[in-house]
């Protein structure tokens, strides 16, 4: 006690003694982009070593009293520029300083616990960031997932597909969970905020199976990605290990935009753009000998006169062209006011996007409002506040799988040829289609697949300065926030649609209703201190969870004509009702020590335990510790050339929750005869589950090179899981089919590459570029369980070998082989050789700015079966043509040998694409105030296409497609998927 | 220093306040959506015997899908056709020589609906008797009803995993979930379902006259007495001592049963259906319905019916457009749907008078009573508008009557009785397979679960 109390009270005594010195000089300057010379607002100019400082009013200018008039150092930093120090004395003249770019990014500063943060150059972890710059800067996309791409190494972001409002994956260093989709946790502004891919209700009415068809969006779908400052992407367990339980997928922690005193700025942009098809594939054209040969003697006739007619009149119709290629109108509309001054800032922004989709009736609108505000309410508490209302609505319409009912455009058209007119006729109804179960243009016109959220984060920080000294500080904070989130999801195929009509009960509307509501609430004390040369930064704390979710859709059969309340069906019905509850708690330690930004070291600890666990008292251990050297600040270097050199190792443990209701073995209800009865659940409940868990080592170095315009990242990381959760296979003659189980051991494997620099940098040339090379290989190392094969659609049509020795990406199907683990034929892997992105920035003379980014996928196959179902129906284009000549069309044929099996449908789902092109320019200051006077500060317009090209060879509308949404494994069939959007946008950005 | 003890004082309030609180005390959540298994298995109130009885009549009907489909496909008494999923044809036909693996289509790793369902059946019927046994709460009577009808209903599905893989053999010691007994030889699995049986019918005779004590649904009307319950036994008896060629044993059971050799052939407890939150029937089919997934009849059906066979007109509507499914193995045309069920709330009869007098006729041709045979077989014959048998009077030619006969008396009941009467006189090669180019089956390997459990305990 007395050793800790003694170095206080002598701090206490040298921050008393700050007061009593008057004498003072005031330093004056103004600080500019050393490229440009355009003048830095808002630059920050810091007497070093104690907490006084400025900052650069609109012009670049500043003013800053010393209260002493001895000489000193001051530190000059601006974001998005390297800081720099200069030396001042009472009789200094005006400071003409001028900035360098942080083109490497060295300054930028990073959250490495749940109450601190590094600067990037004493980073002991490979931790991405991207600003909001990079995220949002040359197009505008929809989703913040969507607007990640190509942009973090070690990502694998897929999109499931091309429906309007999101929908996407996040893998980020490969697989590290064998249940659920092994998507990382979201943090934005201290909230744990549900990115859940919820149900809709889709594939039940459309008899696609289970909720993982539906092609529903993950609700991070709902944050405005230009509401956002930064994203830092913690990838694993080393670096995210004090997030404990939930953190084995890695941590992406989102930051908003935040006011900044001074001037009110109101910023207006408005997009306007179009979206069309990136990619369509054709459809076969069909002939009197493809009839014959293809329908059964009794089909021909009719099928050969509606052939012949349709010759006649020359009405041929093109239904992917159709049904896809339609132009679709994009608006964005965005106001941002930002401002504040010493006590209160503020951002407020509201945005309205509205997009339509490419298939008719389809679109996404999003409304969404936010105001952070931070205020200090006296010199020691500081109280920051972030508010997020939004509300959107998507329509994705009826694509993807579907069994029996038809409502599936892409399913539907596989069967139908061009000969034969499904559209609409002139008297209102639609042609029977008599090739399959349903006209899908009637479906498009009329059935409805709606969400509509409504949704509220709300964030809050509480700091509070307990002791501050010229040296140390100790600072509680309080942190904490909820994620309200209601889903209302609406599927309705009216009562005259070709299927309905059909059924005893047409009509079908499925109406659903989620809510889920998250809490989470952090308490932290941070102590900064030196001990010696070492700046020493020290926390505790803890952190508490709650999520209670509750879903509950209605079904209502057999409508009357019009009608979408439940009240109008004869046959109604309870679907699903499902309630869950969640409670975690965690306590953390974590201890940060820095020489002289030489050598920078971490160690920390956190404790968790949930309710999910078989036993929720069990506390968890997850440790951490890492180490970097910056070589370049040692007396020693003496290089000119390298100018940072940073090795750097970092080990760290993280868990995955178990699944809700694991611990249980439940009475399921049923109704039979209009008897209500128990049913014994097919799974037996493991009440000795524990959390599965990852260890991760990271090293990796650092370097800068020519005064840091030029920089390079490399790291090389094993990530271990253990006790990975996955069913056991009970033998079923028991009547239990699954327990869950501890057993499974998965290794990750990878590198990561980066070099990013300033090519070019001249007065009227700035060419900035960077290049991410990533790769990760997966082997299950024990599976603790028999081999199985899990995922799509059986072993038919490829499936997934969970094997010891194995990745569980390998694909396998039919026929069997009694050689290989599983049975059968091992036919490819769904995990990319590796992964590739260049990324381009060109400013031009003065104001004007190109940029763009290029994403390779080398590797990892698809199983393609919208083209078995193509091929089922003759229209693969160019099904009958004969390549081998022996009079078996190639639609009959597909390789390999003997045209039965399900390596037919695995293919190599390589491709490049050109995900961002953007095209900007700034009118200059002085032909604004020509036009406008003082009145607007900025303009900027520019031009940008989002998914401008993709080069393939697969045969499918896009590489990336996952008919089963987000998932650990099976994230990569394609089952007749909504085609992905080439989008084209004009931009005009107003400041005043 | 005063600051210095303020600020102290601060962090100590500060500490208090988390204290109080205290985020690190978890509540104790239970299954919010479900009671356990757990609250049934020691001293269970009436109500939860009666909710685990419901219960199993549910489980009960979980083959009746997939038998339907899968098995009737086999024997080629239908198609099911599905343009959605060209496996149903490709598969289930074995057309370019696919023949069923551990994992095939339709049954996935646990063999689905004709292994793991019946299973599910059996278990549940294990839990309602574990908790019979184990609750104060009902009298020894109604302890022994309970008993009674739960083996009734095992020894029904028993049946469907040992005919489903045939001469691999099944698992009869399925008590242990976590400990299941060997796969025993067919034979001897049927001998071990005769005794289950019988238990059950004991039980029933120990469970007093009268009603059943518990609510059972109108599937079982006209059977809700202990004494009903138990001809359905025995009429499951019945038809299980065919399989096992104990013709004695076959006649004897249905003298016990509700054959009635005047009465209305179609007379048997059934399996109800209905509007939500009960299901549909899963076998009916809106008449001439434009859709392209649906059962027909096989056309060889079809083209064997005698003439005016009322079976043929009652049992078989002729659609005004046929149904056209054409997958990567050619395309399949049905002409003809199932009429059977008058709306999708009709209850699918599971056993039925019809099939206890032919096992009749079957059991004397086997015991060469030929004269007792013939009568069977004309009661069945003469209700179908047909006259009497004029055929010889031998062993084989009233075999293959009867057989005949069995193909339309018991069409597509969701049971597969031609693949399997097929399998049981050696006549699989009767099964024509000339309409679709496919494979007869014989059987199916054991699921790959089941393999996969022996591995996972290194046993058996």
């Amino acid at each position: 006690m007395n050793r800790f109390y003694k170095p206080l009270l002598t701090l206490a005594f040298f921050w008393l003694s700050v007061g009593w010195a008057w004498a003072q000089y005031s330093v004056t300057g103004t600080v500019s982009d050393d490229r440009t010379g355009e003048p830095l607002i808002g630059a920050s100019i810091l007497l070093k070593g104690t907490t006084t400082g400025t900052v650069t009013d609109l012009d670049g200018n500043f003013s800053l009293s010393v209260p002493n008039n001895e000489d000193a150092t001051i530190v000059v930093s601006s974001i998005g520029f390297l800081s720099q120090e200069f030396s001042i004395s009472p009789n200094l003249g005006k400071l003409n300083i001028r900035l360098k770019q942080d083109a490497t990014n060295l300054e930028e500063v990073v959250v490495t616990g749940l109450a601190s943060s590094v600067k990037r150059s004493n980073l002991a972890n490979a931790v991405s960031t991207v600003s909001s710059k990079d995220l949002t800067g040359t197009t505008t996309i929809q989703t913040t997932d969507g607007a990640l791409y190509g942009k973090v190494a070690g990502a694998t972001i897929r999109s499931n597909g091309g429906a309007p409002g999101g929908g996407m994956s996040i893998q980020l260093r490969g697989i590290s969970s064998l249940s659920g989709a092994s998507q990382p946790l979201i943090i934005v502004d201290g909230v744990y905020i549900s990115n859940a891919t919820q149900r809709t209700g889709r594939a039940t009415v459309s008899g696609a199976g289970g909720s993982n068809q539906d092609d529903g969006a993950n609700r991070l779908a709902d944050l405005n990605p230009a509401d956002i400052e930064n994203i830092e992407v913690l990838k694993g367990p080393s670096a995210a290990a004090i997030y404990g339980t939930r953190a084995n997928a890695g941590v992406i922690i989102i930051t908003t935009k935040r006011g900044s005193a001074g001037r009110t700025t109101v910023s207006l942009s408005q997009d306007i753009g179009f979206a069309e098809p990136l990619r369509l594939l054709g459809v076969d054209d069909w002939s009197e000998e493809k009839i014959n040969f293809f329908y059964p003697e009794a089909r021909r006739p009719v099928e050969l006169e509606r052939f012949r007619a349709a010759q006649a009149s020359g009405n041929f119709v093109n239904y992917e062209d159709f049904f896809y290629n339609n132009k679709a109108l994009l608006l964005n509309s965005r106001i941002n006011v930002t401002g504040g001054d010493e006590k209160t800032k503020f951002f407020v922004s509201g945005n309205i996007s509205n997009e339509d989709g490419t298939v008719r009736n389809t679109g996404f609108e999003r409304y969404s409002v936010r105001a952070n505000i931070d205020h200090k309410i006296n010199n020691s508490i500081k109280l920051g506040v972030s508010s997020n209302y939004i509300q959107s609505s998507t329509d994705r319409g009826f694509t993807g799988n579907q069994n029996n009912t038809g409502a599936s455009i892409g399913y539907s058209i596989a069967y139908v040829p061009n000969y034969f007119d499904l559209r609409r006729n002139t008297d209102g109804t639609y042609p029977v289609n008599p090739y399959f179960s349903e006209n899908p243009v009637a479906v498009t016109d009329n059935a409805t697949n709606n969400s509509e959220v409504n949704r509220f984060i709300q964030a809050f920080t509480l700091d509070v300065d307990l002791l501050k000294t010229n040296n140390s500080f100790l600072k509680a904070s309080l942190a904490g926030g909820l994620d309200f989130l209601q889903n209302r999801t609406l599927v309705y195929l009216p009562e005259f649609l070709q299927f309905q009509r059909a059924q005893a009960n047409p009509g079908d509307i499925l109406k659903g209703k989620q809510e889920s509501f998250n809490t989470n609430f952090q308490a932290a004390l941070v102590y900064n201190w030196n001990l010696g040369k070492v700046n020493m930064n020290s926390q505790a704390g803890l952190v508490r969870l709650d999520f209670k979710e509750n879903a509950l859709f209605n079904r209502g059969r057999g409508l009357v004509p019009g009608q979408t309340n439940l009240r109008q069906a004869a046959i109604q019905e309870i679907n699903q009702e499902f309630t869950q509850e969640v409670q975690e708690a965690g306590i953390f330690l974590q201890q940060e020590a820095n020489l002289e930004d030489k050598l920078i070291g971490t160690v920390g600890i956190r404790w968790d335990k949930s309710t999910l666990n078989g036993d929720p008292n069990q506390f968890y251990a997850f440790p951490r510790a890492s180490m970097a050297v910056n070589l370049t600040n040692f007396d020693f270097w003496s290089s000119s050339f390298i100018n940072q050199l940073k090795p750097r190792i970092a080990y760290g443990e993280t868990a995955g929750p178990v699944g809700f209701g694991a611990t249980f073995t439940p009475l399921g209800g049923t109704n039979i005869g209009g008897l209500l009865g128990s049913v014994v659940s097919t799974q037996i409940g493991n009440t000795q589950i524990r959390p599965e868990t990852a260890t991760e080592l990271e090293f990796g170095v650092d370097a800068g090179f020519f005064n840091n315009r030029l920089s390079l990242e490399a790291t090389y990381y094993i990530k271990n899981t253990q006790n990975n959760i996955q069913n056991l296979n009970l033998s079923p003659s028991t009547g239990v089919n699954t327990t869950p189980s501890n057993e499974a051991e998965l290794q990750n494997k990878g590198i990561e590459l980066g070099i990013s620099g300033t090519i070019i940098e001249k007065t009227n040339l700035r060419w900035f570029s960077r290049v991410l090379f990533w790769k990760n290989e997966i082997e299950m190392k024990r599976l603790g369980i028999p081999t199985y094969i899990s995922g799509a659609f059986g072993a038919g049509l490829g499936t997934f070998l969970y094997a010891e020795g194995y990745s569980p990406t390998t694909i396998v199907g039919t026929p069997a082989n009694a050689d290989n683990p599983g049975g059968f034929t091992i036919w490819g892997n769904s995990q990319p050789d590796f992964n590739m992105s260049f990324y381009n920035t060109l400013s031009i003379l003065k104001g004007l700015e190109l940029s763009f980014l290029i994403d390779w996928r080398q590797g990892g196959d698809n199983i393609n079966l919208t083209s078995f179902l193509t091929d089922g129906g003759g229209t693969t284009n160019g099904w009958f043509d004969d390549d081998n000549g022996d009079g078996i069309p190639n639609g009959r044929q597909r390789e390999p040998a003997p045209h039965n099996n399900a390596g037919r449908w695995v293919q190599d789902a390589t491709f490049v694409k050109v995900r961002e092109i953007g095209l900007y320019y700034t009118i200059p200051r002085a032909t604004i105030s020509e036009w406008f006077g003082n009145s607007v500060q900025n303009i900027r317009v520019g031009g940008s296409v989002n998914n401008a090209f993709l080069f393939t060879n697969y045969e499918g509308y896009d590489p990336e497609t996952s008919t089963f949404g987000a998932q650990a494994v099976a994230n990569n069939v394609d089952i007749a998927p909504y085609p992905t959007p080439r989008r084209v946008f004009f931009h005009l950005t107003i400041d005043f | 220093m005063k600051k210095t003890l303020k600020n102290i004082g601060k962090a100590m309030a500060f500490a208090g306040i988390l204290a109080a609180c205290n985020p690190l005390q978890l509540d104790e959540i239970q299954d919010p959506n479900n009671p356990s298994v757990g609250s049934v298995s020691n001293n269970a109130s009436r109500e939860q015997i009666q909710f685990l009885i419901t219960g199993l009549e549910s489980r009960h009907r979980g083959y009746v899908t997939n038998l339907s489909q899968a098995w009737n496909t086999f024997g080629r008494e239908v198609w099911y056709l599905n343009a959605s999923d060209p496996r149903f044809q490709t598969d289930w036909l074995g057309q370019n020589g696919r023949v069923p693996d551990r994992s095939y289509f339709g049954f996935g790793n646990t063999g689905g609906g004709s292994w793991a369902s019946p299973y599910q059946a059996i278990k549940q019927a294990e839990v309602l008797i574990e908790a019979g046994a184990n609750t104060n709460n009902i009298p020894e009577s109604s302890k022994n009803a309970v008993v009674g009808f739960a083996k009734t209903i095992q020894g029904y599905q028993f049946m469907i995993p040992a005919n489903f893989v045939y001469d691999n053999g099944i698992r009869i010691d399925v008590a242990d979930p976590l400990n299941p007994g060997p796969f025993v030889p067919y034979a001897q699995a049927l001998d071990a379902i005769k005794g289950i049986l019988d238990e059950g019918e004991q039980a029933l005779s120990s469970a007093g006259s009268g009603s059943f004590p518990f609510s059972l649904t109108r599937g079982f009307d006209g059977f809700k007495t202990i004494q009903g319950l138990r001809q359905v036994n025995r009429a499951i008896t019945a038809r299980l001592n065919a399989y096992r060629k104990d013709w004695q044993g076959v006649l004897t059971a249905l003298d016990g049963s509700f054959m009635d050799l005047n009465g209305d052939l179609n007379t048997g407890p059934a399996h109800p259906y209905g509007a939500a939150p009960d299901i549909f029937n899963p076998l009916y089919y809106v008449p001439n319905a434009a859709i392209n997934t649906i059962i027909v009849v096989h056309p060889s059906v079809l083209d064997d019916a005698t003439p005016g066979d009322l079976r043929v007109a009652t049992k078989f509507l002729e659609r005004t457009t046929p149904v056209t499914v054409t997958t990567d193995a050619g395309a399949l045309v049905g002409t003809h749907q199932d009429a059977r069920w008058a709306s999708n709330t009709t209850s699918i009869p599971f056993i039925k008078n019809e099939e206890l007098i032919l096992l009749k006729a079957e059991a004397h041709a086997n015991l060469n009573q030929f004269t007792e045979a013939i009568e069977a077989i004309d009661i069945i014959r003469n209700a179908a508008g047909l006259d009497d048998y004029s055929g010889p009077a031998t062993q084989d030619a009233l075999i293959d009557e009867i057989l005949y006969q069995r193909r339309y008396s018991l069409w597509a009941e969701p049971w597969g009785h031609r693949w399997i009467d097929a399998r049981r006189y050696n006549k699989l090669d009767e099964i024509p397979t000339s309409y679709d180019g496919g494979t007869i089956f014989t059987q199916f390997p054991h699921p790959q679960a089941e393999l996969s459990w022996d591995q996972y305990t290194g046993g058996n």
